[in-house]
């Protein structure tokens, strides 16, 4: 609670809050890449010859070149540790007591954030391999959630 | 087409944790006052044009642009909202002095963040939808990802970037503006509460609420209205990729990009020995580093030796952040670029009391747009 609510005497106010609810169509390239995680448990790029990159995930341009992008390779489930953090607070800005272990898997010449699981955050480190780990195929729903977390190997 | 533009008029209010009393129209309206005064002119007869930075989710209120212009003096006159960081409001203005089309133009950013109870969750959904919100990660996590990536590639300390915070929030105490001046010791901001290790919970800044207001003119109206015109020497702005997936991680190269664009214009091929003093973005305290890098001040990893050894304190060579910076002075969400601006021009002008650099005449002030974005501004001023 803010001293504002807590003192009795302060500046009256008005409350507002607004439902805010909205449908985000993955697109083409989204399309292709959430299903290959939910039918297949590959995870898709998108090959740009000319700038020598491969885009994880998967899009229909290169953002370099602005070149339409038709070439989809699997980058496979293994990934390295580019960068990680541990994070204390949660998504209301409470304090959590336990850090989540979040960190961006670099796949090809992109990746994807996602959590670290069965993995203390002493044995972490920069530069280490670690694999996706799917959810069984009936339970997934073609969504980043399909993978659970990311696991040292 | 005007070559140069100059500010002329200044005016602010705040900066506070809570503002309770006031509304922010009312925030905006002693702002404007304060700048139309100073700068000596009539809103409604003379100011042409008015640009504003706001952001309807950090208002509570979709279409704000809508409610901008009265408390300005702008109803009935040509004013537009930019969706971005102060720094790119001022640029706005900037250049419709340029044009040639408008001699007189005002710029406003605010805050009153204390009004926004659930901030986290507005960071939040600025994330992308499909890929990384679905994650329910309180955004201070890109911060935490950034931070630690930077450390890696250039061996700077948490030590290093805890020093930034030692010496804003020190500065702040001689800004009578400043919310969160403190004497704090190196061990005492390790010791606070872990946020998005390596970045602890006081090395980010707090919010604060507050209006700026600035009054551009062309060269012939400013020579009329002042004998202390604050030159508007170079501008810059720049986006890296804003995805998480394909942005670098390491570097602030939407920093260096703008601060190159603004070297251009402004003729300047050695920031560190044509640029006296700067204000930089450190919303969390290894941003200054990285912006001090990305500017060009100093090579990558030096920063953090720098502010050690005291270059980047008031009385070094480098002044960085002798506001306060926003971990001193406050957050103020849209309205940052504009806050560093204004010390900048307040220290170009000697009106800046206490913390009065001594001999300045160029100062650089840089903004970024906060997680999870990748948007920097870049603005350099001469007296």
């Amino acid at each position: 609670m803010t001293l504002l609510e807590r003192d009795p005497k302060a500046a009256p106010a008005w409350r507002g809050e607004l439902p805010v609810t909205s449908r985000y169509t993955f697109g083409l390239a989204g399309e292709r890449f959430f299903r290959a995680i939910q039918e297949e448990g590959r995870i898709l790029g998108t090959r740009c010859d000319g700038c020598a990159r491969t885009y994880v995930p998967g899009t229909i341009f290169c953002e370099r070149c602005l070149g339409e992008l038709d070439k989809w390779v699997d980058v496979g489930k293994v990934g390295e540790v580019h960068t990680y953090t541990l994070l204390y607070e949660a998504p209301d800005g409470s304090q959590r007591e336990t850090p989540e272990i979040v960190a961006f898997v670099r796949l090809g010449d992109g990746g994807l954030v996602h959590r670290l699981g069965e993995v203390e955050p002493e044995a972490l480190a920069i530069g280490m391999s670690v694999q996706a780990v799917f959810k069984p195929i009936a339970e997934r729903e073609g969504s980043i959630l399909d993978i659970v977390y990311f696991r040292p190997i | 087409m005007n070559e140069r533009v100059a500010i002329v008029g200044l005016g602010w209010v705040g900066f506070r944790p809570v503002t309770p009393e006031r509304s922010y129209k009312e925030l905006m309206y002693e702002a404007a006052l304060r700048a139309y005064a100073d700068a000596g002119v009539n809103p409604r007869r003379d100011v042409e044009t008015f640009v504003t930075v706001a952001e309807d989710f950090h208002e509570g209120t979709s279409i704000f642009d809508e409610y901008v212009p009265d408390q300005l003096g702008a109803a009935l006159k040509p004013v537009h909202t930019i969706g971005g960081d102060g720094l790119h409001g001022l640029a706005a203005a900037y250049m419709l002095v340029r044009t040639g089309q408008f001699d007189l133009v005002v710029v406003e950013g605010h805050s009153k963040v204390s009004n926004l109870l659930t901030l986290p969750e507005v960071t939040a959904y600025a994330q992308d939808p499909v890929l990384n919100r679905p994650l329910r990660l309180n955004t201070h996590f890109v911060a935490g990802l950034e931070m630690n990536r930077y450390l890696h590639e250039t061996g700077t300390t948490r030590e290093q970037c805890a020093s930034v915070v030692v010496k804003n929030r020190y500065n702040a105490l001689s800004n009578p503006s400043a919310s969160y001046g403190a004497e704090l010791t190196l061990e005492e901001v390790l010791a606070g509460p872990p946020l998005a290790w390596p970045l602890g919970r006081r090395e980010a800044a707090e919010q604060a609420d507050g209006a700026i207001v600035m009054v551009l003119a062309s060269e012939d109206r400013a020579r009329h209205l002042t004998d202390r015109p604050v030159w508007i020497l170079g501008v810059g702005w720049c986006n890296d990729s804003p995805s998480l997936e394909n942005r670098d991680w390491a570097q602030a190269i939407y920093a260096r990009e703008a601060g190159r664009m603004a070297y251009r214009q402004a003729g300047i091929g050695n920031p560190r020995d044509q640029i006296d003093f700067a204000e930089v973005d450190d919303v969390y305290a290894y941003k200054e580093l990285q912006a001090l890098e990305a500017l060009g001040f100093c090579r990558p990893g030096e920063a953090g030796e720098l502010t050690e050894a005291g270059v980047t304190a008031p009385d070094g060579d480098l002044p960085i952040n002798v506001s306060g910076g926003s971990l001193g002075v406050g957050h103020v969400l849209d309205a940052t670029g504009l806050a560093r601006a204004l010390e900048v021009a307040l220290q170009l002008r000697g009106e800046a009391g206490p913390r009065q650099l001594e001999d300045v005449e160029v100062g650089l002030a840089q903004s970024w747009r906060d997680v999870p974005t990748t948007s920097g501004a870049v603005v350099i001023l001469g007296n």
